[in-house]
């Protein structure tokens, strides 16, 4: 009797054990946002904290922005945690599904793009920057490149031929490169995404009077994670259900150490957009040639 | 109650208290604006000048924000309000303007968001006579909201994003209705 | 029912008389569907006293004085005014701080529960819900023993003190002395002339005198009566009132959201009621009876009374009163204890059989 008693006990404790060796592993794919070490070091909390509440073993695999729509493809990735544009590539060529749009800055989910100047450059207005130095964030950022780049196409300036030259600063923070590189004179205006200018405006790094906005983009959403077109549903929507449930207060232990998720993040939550918010930026891209409706 | 003189004193001394009730109010009355009862509270003065001041201090405050946005630089506004809100969080007028300022931007869940914020730390801005209503502004927000958000939320039913968003716009109409808060 | 029976009709004009009242005061100014509000008008009287320092609650509302003076000019002139009291003073008190406690969990009193109905606001369904409920369990208490013990006549006048406090309140309200606190904005500044306010509520405090209208009382006497009672005449005398001079001047709005001074959180609705009506019943009244009572010598309706005036300071002072964004924590803390103490109260005044 004690031993049917032991073995019927080990029998559930075995049943109920889902211990992280037993849990299938998927790969989120986190395009690098600044530098490959910060986007581990804001995302791999929440990586752990998924893993937890979907079950899975989440592993995180941080990618270049140029590389990740080729790695996204050899099907490596579950999930992806990219900008928006890179979500529009992946979803019109390999139906990426949008599971959460993530929340950061005064905008929520959104973001715009902005053309700026320093304060007292003598440029004031956007026709001024003709003939001009000017720096773009890498090509792929909708609201470092894209927006800024159809804001100057609508105003009949075309960045190829009516500036003096343009340059994407090289390495990583690009868009911090761009700002500062404003603010200390190497370059006359610069495409900065609000999000950057107000996260720097945050953390005392820059001053709002520093700077002057010359133009700046309608909102668009910003970061967001999708999930591959065969990743098991019910993974997806436990994985939407506790992004969306994210509060401030919600830690995971990561090396041994307790961290709040959304606060390592750098981010205020995430929230349920619909593909077609994400629209705006398709006008964008087409009107600025850019994938996915390039054309050659 | 009559009865006795235990009776009689008590009936007496009550008419002297009651007479130098009416003595004291009716005196202090008739002197009225020629002696000042030192010890007397005015609360409702006091109360009107610290309301006052507060309004001064308000606009004292957030002018900087308002010139930017006379200045049409709405994006530079809200850098400045996202400084003041962060100093004074709860303090309700930075919420306003932040509202007003995303609604004018088109981010109308955001701006849903801080007029909530901003009007349950201070109904003022609610109120039809208030110095700081911002009744018109909020139920043009209210109303646009009830439209977009409510159509959208019907026709996306499981979106919890929308539903908060609608939540928002419920309490901003429940407010603007009226009740006793 | 007998049609001859005056009674009938006294309690059917103190309905509509309230009903039509309730609005027409919303109309003449006071806040939307809170045209008669006892708890409301609690929270702005204690705040106007300096009793809790909200400032868009702080007025003497003169509806209240009326109740109660109404009801004592009434008594006295049909000889029913009696000084009576002496039943379970402290308990009494004690379940006139948790029966506002319950009122602002709800945000409002019976009285407000129906007219809010009667605007078209259907959060107060659950509301309902919970006063029934609440009226029912109080009545299964009453079956079996539990008493808070009779009064008695008292020697002495003590019946004159409440009326004589708001004879005191009459005279602030007239004489607008300094410390006494006037809001300028927010809900407390909406309010119908004073003389207009302090005549409905003397004609309504008379009537519900002479009637013994009460809004719990016509939910417990239903129950235990059914049509034989004439109370359920008098509370659909008061809503088919109040809906009509609603539906009149175009204030039925039905609907859950966006209701004037209303919630989502349909159960702490459901349970605030619920308080409210098994307290009421325990105590005999609603908040609105207990005024009235007051005014009629009732020194234990008085005490009840001077727990509304504090627990109206409270649910202010302490954040427990609930508003359009919901229930706060302390709120639903206040809530349970008050479920816990009247709870307690029936255990320990409950007479059992041998």
């Amino acid at each position: 009797m004690t031993r049917k008693l032991f073995l019927l006990l080990t029998f559930f404790l075995l049943a109920s054990c889902n211990s992280e060796g037993n849990r299938p592993v998927m790969k989120i794919g986190y395009m690098i946002c600044n530098s490959e070490k910060e986007t581990m070091q804001r995302f791999l909390p929440l990586t752990r904290y998924l893993s937890e509440k979907a079950g899975v073993d989440f592993v995180a695999v941080p990618v270049d922005t140029q590389d990740f729509e080729k790695h996204f493809k050899t099907g490596e990735f579950a999930m992806a945690h990219s900008n928006s544009l890179i979500y529009i590539i992946l979803k019109e060529r390999y139906g990426l599904q949008l599971v959460a749009s993530e929340k950061r800055g005064q905008f929520g989910s959104r973001t715009a793009g902005a053309i700026i100047a320093r304060a007292g450059s003598g440029i004031a207005k956007l026709e001024d920057i003709r003939g001009k130095k000017m720096a773009f964030g890498p090509m792929m950022a909708p609201t470092g490149y894209l927006a800024e780049y159809d804001m100057m196409l609508r105003a009949g300036i075309d960045p190829e031929r009516d500036l003096a030259y343009y340059s994407i600063p090289a390495g990583s923070y690009k868009h911090e490169k761009a700002i500062y590189g404003v603010l200390f004179g190497r370059f006359d205006v610069a495409a900065a995404p609000v999000l950057d200018l107000e996260v720097l405006t945050r953390e005392g790094k820059i001053s709002p009077d520093d700077f002057v906005v010359l133009a700046q983009s309608p909102i668009v959403p910003y970061c967001t994670f999708g999930a591959a077109k065969g990743t098991d549903p019910e993974v997806v929507k436990k994985v939407r259900q506790a992004l969306l449930e994210l509060k401030p207060a919600d830690t995971v232990e990561v090396d041994g150490e307790r961290l709040k998720v959304l606060k390592a993040a750098g981010i205020d939550g995430y929230e349920e957009l619909l593909d077609s918010d994400y629209n705006p930026i398709r006008d964008m891209a087409r009107r600025v040639n850019m994938p996915p409706y390039q054309k050659y | 109650m009559l009865k006795d003189a235990y009776d009689k004193i008590l009936w007496s001394l009550l008419a002297v208290t009651l007479v130098a009730l009416a003595v004291v109010l009716i005196g202090h009355r008739a002197a009225g604006s020629a002696i000042k009862d030192p010890a007397g509270p005015d609360k409702a003065l006091e109360r009107e000048m610290a309301y006052q001041a507060r309004v001064e201090f308000i606009n004292k405050l957030y002018a900087p924000v308002e010139a930017l946005r006379h200045a049409e630089d709405p994006q530079g506004a809200l850098f400045k309000l996202d400084e003041l809100v962060r100093l004074y969080p709860n303090e309700a007028h930075g919420h306003i303007l932040q509202g007003e300022i995303l609604y004018g931007m088109g981010a109308l869940d955001e701006a849903l968001a801080r007029y909530v914020e901003g009007v349950r730390l201070n109904g003022d801005y609610v109120d039809k006579k208030s110095p700081l209503s911002r009744r018109g502004e909020i139920q043009k927000v209210a109303d646009e909201g009830l439209r977009v958000i409510g159509g959208r939320s019907r026709e996306n039913p499981g979106n919890r994003s929308m539903a908060e968003s609608l939540k928002n716009v419920n309490y901003l109409r429940s407010r603007l209705a009226g009740g006793c808060e | 029912m007998n049609l001859r029976d005056r009674h009938l009709w006294e309690v059917v004009a103190a309905g509509l008389a309230l009903g039509a009242l309730g609005v027409l005061l919303s109309i003449w100014g006071n806040p939307e569907n809170s045209g008669i509000c006892v708890s409301c008008f609690m929270e702005n009287i204690a705040g106007a006293l300096g009793l809790h320092d909200n400032p868009r609650l702080q007025y003497l509302r003169p509806e209240l004085i009326g109740f109660v003076l109404g009801a004592a000019l009434c008594s006295l002139a049909f000889r029913e005014f009696h000084s009576r009291g002496g039943s379970a003073p402290l308990p009494r008190l004690a379940a006139g701080i948790f029966l506002m406690v319950g009122c602002g969990v709800f945000i409002g009193c019976p009285i407000k529960l129906f007219l809010r109905l009667a605007a078209g606001d259907l959060t107060s369904v659950a509301g309902v819900a919970g006063l029934v409920a609440g009226v029912w369990v109080g009545l299964k208490g009453l079956a079996k023993g539990v008493d808070l013990g009779p009064h008695s006549r008292e020697r002495g006048g003590s019946g004159f003190l409440v009326p004589a406090l708001f004879v005191l309140l009459l005279i602030f309200l007239v004489t607008r002395p300094s410390f006494i606190i006037f809001s300028d904005r927010g809900s407390a500044a909406q309010h119908a002339d004073w003389p207009v306010s302090l005549g409905a509520g003397l004609i309504l405090g008379g009537m519900s005198q002479r009637s013994r209208f009460c809004i719990t009382g016509s939910v417990r006497d239903t129950m235990l009566m059914g049509f034989r009672s004439y109370m359920i005449f008098g509370a659909v005398a008061f809503f088919m009132a109040a809906l009509v001079v609603n539906l009149a001047s175009g204030r039925f709005h039905p609907g859950l959201y966006g209701q004037a001074g209303a919630h989502a959180d349909h159960l702490w609705s459901f349970l605030g009621m619920g308080l409210v009506g098994w307290t009421s019943v325990l105590i005999g009244g609603c908040p609105f009876r207990q005024l009235v009572k007051a005014g009629e010598g009732d020194a234990d309706a008085g005490l009840v009374v001077i727990g509304m005036f504090i627990g109206g300071a409270l649910v202010q002072a302490w954040g427990i009163s609930a508003t359009a964004a919901g229930v706060p924590l302390a709120g639903k803390v206040a809530l349970l204890l008050g479920f816990a103490f009247i709870m307690v109260t029936c255990l320990l005044f409950r007479e059992r059989s041998a």
